[in-house]
């Protein structure tokens, strides 16, 4: 994916930061591998697939390799130029996010309108809108800088926005891609330095909001309750949950082995998606699961350090584009580790790089293409080249 | 990149403090930890509850199929075996076929096109028969349609290689290989032996994945082995049937017992049926007649009321009964003999079959008495030998009688039997009368009798028998090349609905070597059709052929030389009936 810095003169000194390149690496091979395994006997049986077993990894392979090649152009592209299109980019985000509740253009699946059909493969707009928002969220934090210490006023117009953003994805419904880009944009601002007290006030309000929003039906009562107990309806609403959490407990330490996993076999939905934590805590255990959340982790590492790099050298948008990814891809994962181990309400969230998904497999790549490049870029200036 | 300790950047329009990096750092860093602790809960602590309700929900208790024991004739021959076979079955949810895979799949399966569409229609259940227990090589090529969704159980399958000659002794077994009929049913219980369990986990469709435990290993069945001899049943089937179709009868029976041990040699009924063929015939053609039905013996009962007589002291073998020019008027009911005698010996009643002597000769002794001697000849009661839906015969309490009633039970009219019962009284009269048990199942010791009759009484009325076949008797085409034969026909009108009609049950029943009987052999012809209807006409001829070929099979040494046929001219002389 880094032709480009590949070709380029070998120096002393790496011009890209290949460590965040083998962890990106690693989460890919262990995903590939892992959808196989969690698809092939859902892939063998179903009408749909047309009974070949490798179905969902022939496609989850051609993802990668179109999320690659979009990576090697998105790292061709300078932050400065990102920075430019951000508000632009956001706006094409929002556009393809009111086409896709158009009937006719979105596609619906399990009653949710999350998807443009695209001919051959389905764009997942919400997806793309992850990227752009850490983008515009930076530009934005850039941009209204000079207030930031005055209450309000660098707050409600992000807010506004946001408010439409969250309003279009409820409508689909896309309730994991709202907590996302929620965390992205409050990250960014946090980040960017604004009034302590808006953000203190949030800290009280916001758990308030959702406790009166939780408490106020007894439908969202039934879905906490349901994710706190899943033993109280194991075959009704428990479903899926139970089951997770039983693919957990029968992985033990070292698991059952690649392959031999039951909760794939039909018992468990969405084992290669959503769930696909669930079926590699079953077939390689608590290693498995500690390799994948460690993975994560040193990604977070990373992405903070070329962040504050970037930010000493004076390059705010980078910094918090950098952070941004952090968190975007941060919060993702720990959404969706915390749905499968049954800490958090189901989301619908994939986990970013391991799950079978188009858009969401492209889109991450594209946002670790742009993180590559912030790297890059810090390191021509730290030696006073030109970007 | 040791961030931590650098300085806030205040470069620029704005600045990003360090420590809300840090802190925001921490946080995420903090939440992955939080995750890591709850793995190691979920995998390391509590997975043994996890675990217990994974077994729960995808733990399974399977049965194994137990092999059923087989069924074989005395000397090994197989009568009944179990083969494997292969059952169709569909998820229709997963079925995916074109037209022409179904026109294959239901030409296959023995269904028509609509009917296996209309069995993969309901798309909410799991699990669809299509075929039960299809040969391996028609089951080969359902497999190679390659349809999704369709697949195979193995099962096991009863096959009787006996086909229909031993159809109504064998038996046969339901779909899921319970005995339903015959020694199938009567022995089930050692012949199916008992199901193992073995735990599993199931996948949600219901494939078995993995094999966890065995909790029981199967107990296989035991195997039977049957008094039966496969070549003495074969032909005393092919002569039954041919005598029932010689003589346009509605049914006929042949029962071969070895006299000195009451085992069951052979046991046939015409008709029969092939129970290889799934499609059962009617509830009368399944019926083990031999056993299941009752008729009036008619003067197959003679030997006994003689033998009772002889054994009370009442008369000897030459002892002169007036039978009084052929009729003899009892409670105002007369009794004819169609062959009227002013006198006949005791003998002479028995070889000429008289019912107005054996009447005479009953009404000598005490009811209690005759009824004793009858009932310990086994009449009125159940054989013994177990099989499912055997009548027991009726002998009415003898405190009931009427002088007529005693009178006419002497020459077999108001008492019914079933054809072993009949062929197992006869026992006493081969066994110096001793009655033998009678059993389906292959004895190694000889079964102890209970003893009836006298050595002497025995002897007697066996010699009498004798002369049943002789020329005068009633049944010389009984007679056997080089064997004596001691035996007696009967004839019998038919009661239907408390009335005697024209229509005849003809039978015999004898015993050879007469010097030392070895085999008795019980012969029944319901409603011959033809002109001939006198047991010494119908049934004898299949004594004769059925006892010699037996014998011979059986490598019994001759007791009479081989020109001992004699027949003498004109006609058999017929019975009264």
């Amino acid at each position: 994916m880094f032709s480009a810095v590949l070709s380029a003169p070998r120096r002393t000194v790496a011009e890209y930061d290949s460590v965040l390149v083998w962890i990106i690496t690693a989460l890919l091979a262990i995903g590939l591998v892992m959808v196989y395994s969690a698809s092939i006997a859902t892939a063998e049986a179903g009408k749909y697939t047309g009974h070949q077993a490798t179905y969902y990894l022939m496609r989850h392979g051609i993802f990668i390799m179109i999320g690659i090649a979009a990576g090697v152009i998105a790292f061709q592209v300078p932050t400065q130029m990102w920075q430019k299109y951000a508000p632009y980019l956001f706006l094409i985000g929002v556009v393809l996010l009111v086409l896709v509740l158009i009937p006719g253009i979105g596609r619906a699946v399990n009653g949710s309108r999350r998807w443009i059909s695209l001919f051959v493969v389905n764009l997942q707009p919400s997806e793309l809108m992850k990227l752009f928002a850490v983008l515009y969220a930076a530009d934005y934090a850039v941009r209204k800088g000079a207030v930031k210490d005055h209450l309000l006023e660098p707050f409600l117009p992000m807010f506004g926005v946001m408010a439409l953003v969250g309003a279009l994805l409820l409508l689909e419904p896309d309730m994991g891609a709202f907590v996302v880009i929620c965390a992205i944009a409050m990250g960014t601002l946090w980040l960017g330095g604004f009034n302590l007290k808006i953000f203190g006030g949030l800290v009280v309000l916001l758990p308030l909001a959702f406790a009166a929003l939780i408490f106020s039906s007894e439908y969202r009562m039934q879905r906490v309750v349901g994710f706190m107990d899943p033993w109280s309806d194991p075959y009704g609403k428990g479903y899926q949950l139970s089951h997770a959490l039983i693919a957990f407990g029968r992985g033990e330490w070292l698991g059952v082995g690649l392959g031999g996993s039951v909760e794939k076999l039909f018992y468990l939905p969405e084992a290669h998606t959503d769930f696909l934590l669930a079926v590699i805590a079953e077939e390689l255990g608590l290693f498995g699961v500690c390799t994948v959340i460690l993975l994560f982790g040193w990604l977070i590492v990373r992405a903070f350090a070329i962040g504050r790099q970037a930010a000493m050298a004076d390059r705010l948008f980078a910094a918090l584009v950098a952070q941004g990814i952090a968190v975007w891809l941060g919060v993702q994962a720990m959404i969706n580790i915390g749905v499968n181990m049954g800490v958090l309400p189901t989301k619908g969230l994939t986990l970013p790089f391991l799950s079978f998904g188009g858009s969401g497999v492209v889109v991450n790549l594209m946002a670790v293409a742009v993180l590559l490049r912030i790297d890059y870029e810090n390191r021509r200036v730290a030696r006073g080249l030109p970007i | 990149m040791n961030y931590a300790t650098t300085p806030i950047q205040t470069t620029g329009q704005i600045a990003l403090p360090a420590w809300r990096s840090r802190l925001l750092f921490v946080l995420l860093l903090a939440g992955l930890a939080t995750l890591l602790v709850r793995a190691v809960y979920l995998q390391g602590i509590n997975n043994d509850f996890l675990q217990q309700k994974g077994d729960a929900r995808y733990g399974r208790i399977v049965d194994i199929h137990a092999h059923r024991g087989k069924i074989t004739d005395r000397n090994g021959e197989p009568l009944a075996v179990s083969t494997p076979v292969e059952s169709v079955w569909a998820s229709p949810a997963d079925v995916e076929v074109t037209t022409k895979q179904i026109i294959q799949l239901a030409s296959i399966v023995g269904l028509t096109p609509e009917e296996v569409k209309s069995r993969l229609r309901d798309t909410s259940r799991e699990f669809v028969y299509l075929k039960r227990q299809l040969p391996p090589e028609q089951a080969a090529r359902v497999v190679k349609l390659g349809i999704p969704g369709v697949s195979l159980q193995r099962e096991y399958r009863r096959y009787y290689p006996g086909g229909d000659v031993t159809s109504h002794l064998i038996g046969f077994t339901d779909v899921d290989d319970n005995g339903q009929e015959g020694i199938e049913l009567a022995l089930q219980a050692q012949l199916g032996g008992k199901a193992g369990s073995q735990q599993v986990i199931k996948d949600r469709r219901g494939y078995i994945v993995e094999d966890v435990a065995s909790l029981r290993a199967p107990k296989a069945g035991g195997d039977v082995v049957l008094s039966i001899d496969s070549k003495i049943q074969s032909l005393a089937y092919r002569e039954i049937k041919q005598a029932v179709e010689r003589n346009r009868a509605k049914a006929g029976s042949i029962v071969v017992l070895d006299a000195k041990t009451g085992e069951v040699l052979a046991l046939a009924n015409w008709p029969s049926f092939n129970p290889n063929n799934r499609a059962k015939p009617s509830v009368g053609v399944l019926r083990n007649r031999s056993v299941t039905d009752l008729f009036e013996p008619g003067s197959t009962m003679k030997p006994f009321t003689v033998a009772a007589a002889l054994e009370a002291g009442k008369v000897k073998p030459g002892t002169v009964i007036n039978t009084a020019g052929g009729e003899f008027t009892v409670n105002g009911r007369t009794i004819h003999d169609t062959h009227p005698e002013r006198s006949l010996t005791v003998g002479q009643v028995i070889q000429r079959s008289s019912n107005v002597g054996t009447a005479r000769i009953a009404l000598g002794l005490s009811p209690e008495v005759f009824w004793r001697s009858l009932n310990e000849s086994g009449f009125g009661l159940a054989t013994g030998c177990e099989f499912p839906g055997e009548a027991t015969g009726k002998l009415r309490d003898y405190k009931t009688w009427r002088p007529i009633e005693q009178a006419t039970m002497s020459y077999g009219n108001g008492i019914s039997v079933n054809l072993l019962q009949l062929a197992r009284a006869y026992t006493v009269f081969a066994n110096s009368g001793e009655l033998k048990t009678i059993t389906l199942l292959k004895q190694e010791t000889p079964t102890v009798g209970v003893k009836v009759f006298s050595d002497v009484t025995a002897q007697a009325v066996r010699d009498m028998m004798e002369t049943v076949v002789r020329p005068g008797g009633t049944a010389p085409l009984a007679q056997i090349t080089g064997y004596r034969v001691a035996g007696k026909t009967g004839t019998a009108h038919k009661l239907e609905n408390g009335k005697y009609v024209d229509r005849y049950v003809a039978s015999f029943v004898g015993m050879a070597p007469a010097s030392d009987p070895r085999l008795i052999v019980a012969v029944m012809v319901n409603e011959p059709g033809g002109r001939d209807y006198y047991g010494g006409l119908v049934a004898a001829p299949v004594f004769s052929s059925v006892m010699g070929s037996s014998l011979r099979i059986l490598n019994v040494p001759n007791d009479a030389p081989l020109d001992n046929v004699i027949m003498a001219p004109g006609e058999v002389i017929g019975e009264e009936v």
